[in-house]
């Protein structure tokens, strides 16, 4: 599906630069995104690849630099001075590192969650229960039944959250995230502490988020043989800095890249 | 063989000296100027009576009692496992019932009939207003701050304001304040119902919209501060509150439908049906909102709040939401108060009442509309008890020892309350699964 990728913009950062105190976390950072694209960022333990998440997804204010979202149907949007959950609403969702379930919720609550229209509940509208009240119940429900097929939960859809395996967690996560029908999914490391078989399955459905739903991605990844498979593109971030950009090939005989990441050897792929 | 060994031994030395502190605690209190000792003397040495059958002076009984304890508690332990077993194997059948929705559905049922007669049963009046004072008032105000505390999960330490803000509305609004009336004829008390509430409300909003972008710690302590400022208010405005000495009678409630004239007197028993009413009412709509797309935005904000934010949640407005809501009932409790007591203090809404209210969502199961219920009517049942009759050398003022210690027995063997909720159990057993995954953390470094 690769030739469908168009040089048609979602997602641009310029120059992000941000700060704790007197720790740079990121330096003029640029990253553009193309629509539909699997993009990936590596690098090495610190480098900057969750801050730049948590930029885009509104979590961290930078205190330079522009972020603009361009949605297929809606003005470009101006990511930073934007509250996380309104970035959500605009299109941007995201999962996280360690995963963060709703761990007392089942699999199915977890994902209506993210399948509810959050933004015109009144108090009266949610306790009389009038027919649109319930109708967005059942879309919702719909919704749910969908994604619960889409990643293969269905049979999980009871189970407590907490009780999945770390694979699954992976999967209700990317679930809950697609729930609120984003363009753009931001996954942050998301085969972290699976087994390789779950790991296949994962870069499976990672792959069918972007064929099937249309869902531009954009991921952090340690496991190189998977980001290398997966990714078109990559961005690689050392330091706080983009050191280089390219297809995996191209990424992979770079040699900035091979002394600051991979290191001499290339036994230390795995980091 | 285990019996005496160092663990043991150590356990029976621990026993003793909570026998002891038990012994002082109900033993008769010291004097401070004439015999300093007496306090000691009535503790230890005094000769009671063993439960009728012989005299003996109390430090025998209680080192006695302590020993029994340790016996049955030593004897216990190396079997704890089978026992447990037998209790769990026992208890199959009633846990399996009252899980069923036929079940529960029986038990609301004889519990809204008992609720219904129980006016019949109990005869003297004082009794009955404490039931509406004590009881039916602490109900309201237990439910409203479970949606505070047990829904959304936000600590909230002066929820007494709310009351406070219910009570002086109505003495506001019937004339039986200092300030200038709001109406050119002072209101009839039931009509100030809806006012109250809503007034309760704007206030959680007014509050919250500043305060409930903070978190956890921050918030408790703002809250607090609240809580604060308006028990200072009407303590030092006297021109608007009345003071210290607090309002003018506050007239009792009067319902005129105009074919059917109803009025609310000395007599605590209307009142109690009219408090009962409203529990119902918002039991309902407490029910119905946590089943809603507020429900579960509220556990969502509860358990994460950066990934409720994640999905589109707006973490502030669903706060500000579950602060009017908790604070509706709380108001309505004011209200009640106020028609039944007839005047309103300063004394009625201090920190130690927020204490209380939290008391009753913690120990009956935050979250947990009928934990929360259940927790209110057994603390306030055990409190009005203690109170009036004073049993076993009980003084009021050790009655916060007592929650205290009821607290720490139930956080150490019951965390999640009497009857939790659902949810809430799974988040304390979830809690305590969850330490792996933080050393996972810590370790991954990269933190979000």
């Amino acid at each position: 599906m690769s030739d469908q990728v168009t040089t048609d913009l979602i997602i641009r950062a310029e120059k992000l630069t941000l700060r704790f105190g007197g720790v740079v976390s990121l330096r003029d950072v640029s990253i553009d995104m193309r629509r539909g694209e699997i993009l990936a960022v590596i690098g090495p333990n610190g480098a900057g690849k969750t801050s730049l998440f948590n930029s885009l997804s509104g979590v961290y204010q930078p205190q330079e630099g522009s972020i603009t979202f361009m949605a297929r149907d809606a003005a470009p949007l101006s990511v930073i001075g934007k509250k996380a959950h309104q970035i959500a609403q605009a299109g941007v969702s995201r999962t996280f590192q360690a995963s963060r379930l709703f761990s007392a919720l089942n699999v199915f609550e977890n994902i209506k969650i993210g399948a509810e229209d959050h933004r015109g509940i009144g108090l009266v509208g949610a306790l009389v229960k009038g027919p649109g009240t319930r109708r967005g119940e059942h879309q919702s429900d719909e919704v749910v039944i969908k994604l619960l097929e889409f990643v293969g939960l269905t049979r999980e859809a009871n189970l407590i959250a907490s009780q999945l395996s770390y694979g699954a967690r992976r999967r209700l996560e990317i679930a809950r995230a697609l729930a609120t029908d984003p363009e753009v999914i931001l996954l942050d490391e998301p085969a972290a502490g699976t087994n390789p078989s779950e790991k296949l399955e994962l870069a499976e459905l990672i792959r069918r988020v972007r064929d099937e739903r249309g869902v531009s991605v954009l991921l952090i990844e340690h496991d190189m043989k998977l980001v290398m498979s997966l990714a078109e593109r990559l961005y690689v971030l050392n330091f706080g800095s983009v050191i280089a950009e390219g297809s995996p090939a191209d990424v992979r005989a770079n040699p900035v890249v091979i002394d600051a990441y991979l290191g001499s050897s290339h036994e230390e792929t795995k980091a | 063989m285990t019996m005496f060994s160092p663990a043991n031994l150590k356990r029976l030395f621990l026993i003793l000296v909570i026998t002891a502190v038990v012994a002082v605690m109900t033993g008769t209190p010291g004097s401070s100027t004439a015999s300093p000792t007496t306090g000691v003397h009535g503790s230890f040495l005094e000769r009671v009576s063993w439960f009728g059958l012989f005299v003996a002076p109390r430090w025998l009984l209680f080192t006695t009692l302590g020993v029994i304890v340790w016996l049955v508690v030593s004897l216990y332990r190396p079997r704890a496992r089978s026992i447990r077993r037998g209790i769990d194997t026992a208890l199959a059948l009633p846990k399996a019932l009252a899980t069923k929705r036929s079940t529960r559905v029986a038990l609301m049922l004889v519990a809204l009939v008992v609720v219904i007669f129980l006016p019949k049963f109990v005869h003297e009046s004082f009794w009955m207003y404490l039931i509406v004072e004590q009881i039916g008032v602490w109900i309201l105000l237990a439910l409203g701050l479970n949606v505070v505390v047990g829904f959304a999960g936000l600590l909230d330490l002066g929820f007494a304001a709310f009351y406070a803000i219910g009570a002086y509305t109505t003495a506001w609004l019937t004339g039986a304040l200092p300030a200038p009336a709001l109406f050119h004829h002072p209101i009839p008390t039931l009509w100030v119902i809806p006012i109250g509430i809503l007034a309760a409300m704007i206030f959680g909003v007014l509050l919250g919209t500043p305060t409930l972008r903070l978190r956890g710690d921050y918030l408790a302590i703002v809250t607090l501060g609240f809580a604060l400022i308006i028990d200072d208010f009407v303590e030092t405005q006297s021109g608007v509150t009345g003071g210290g000495v607090g309002s003018a009678p506050v007239p009792h409630p009067a319902l005129n439908l105009g074919f059917w004239h109803f009025h609310w007197g000395i007599t605590p028993t209307p009142y109690y049906y009219l408090c009962l009413v409203f529990i119902i009412v918002f039991i309902i709509v407490f029910t119905s909102l946590e089943r809603s797309r507020i429900g579960r935005a509220w556990v969502a904000i509860r358990e994460d709040e950066v990934a409720a934010e994640s999905v589109g949640i707006n973490p502030l407005k669903y706060k500000v939401m579950a602060f009017a809501v908790g604070a509706a009932s709380g108001g309505f409790g004011g209200v009640m108060s106020a028609g039944l007591v007839g005047i309103v203090n300063p004394g009625l809404f201090t920190f130690q009442i927020s204490v209380n209210v939290l008391v009753l969502v913690i120990f009956g199961g935050m979250g947990s509309i009928w934990g929360v219920a259940l927790g209110a009517i057994v603390i306030q049942t055990a409190t009005s008890y203690l109170d009036n009759y004073q049993p076993w050398g009980y003084q009021i003022n050790d009655l916060y020892m007592y929650i205290g210690a009821l607290l720490i027995i139930m956080m150490i063997f019951r965390p999640a309350g009497l009857l939790p909720s659902r949810r809430r159990a799974r988040e304390f057993a979830a809690a305590k699964g969850d330490e792996q995954v933080h050393t996972d953390e810590v370790l991954t470094g990269d933190q979000p």
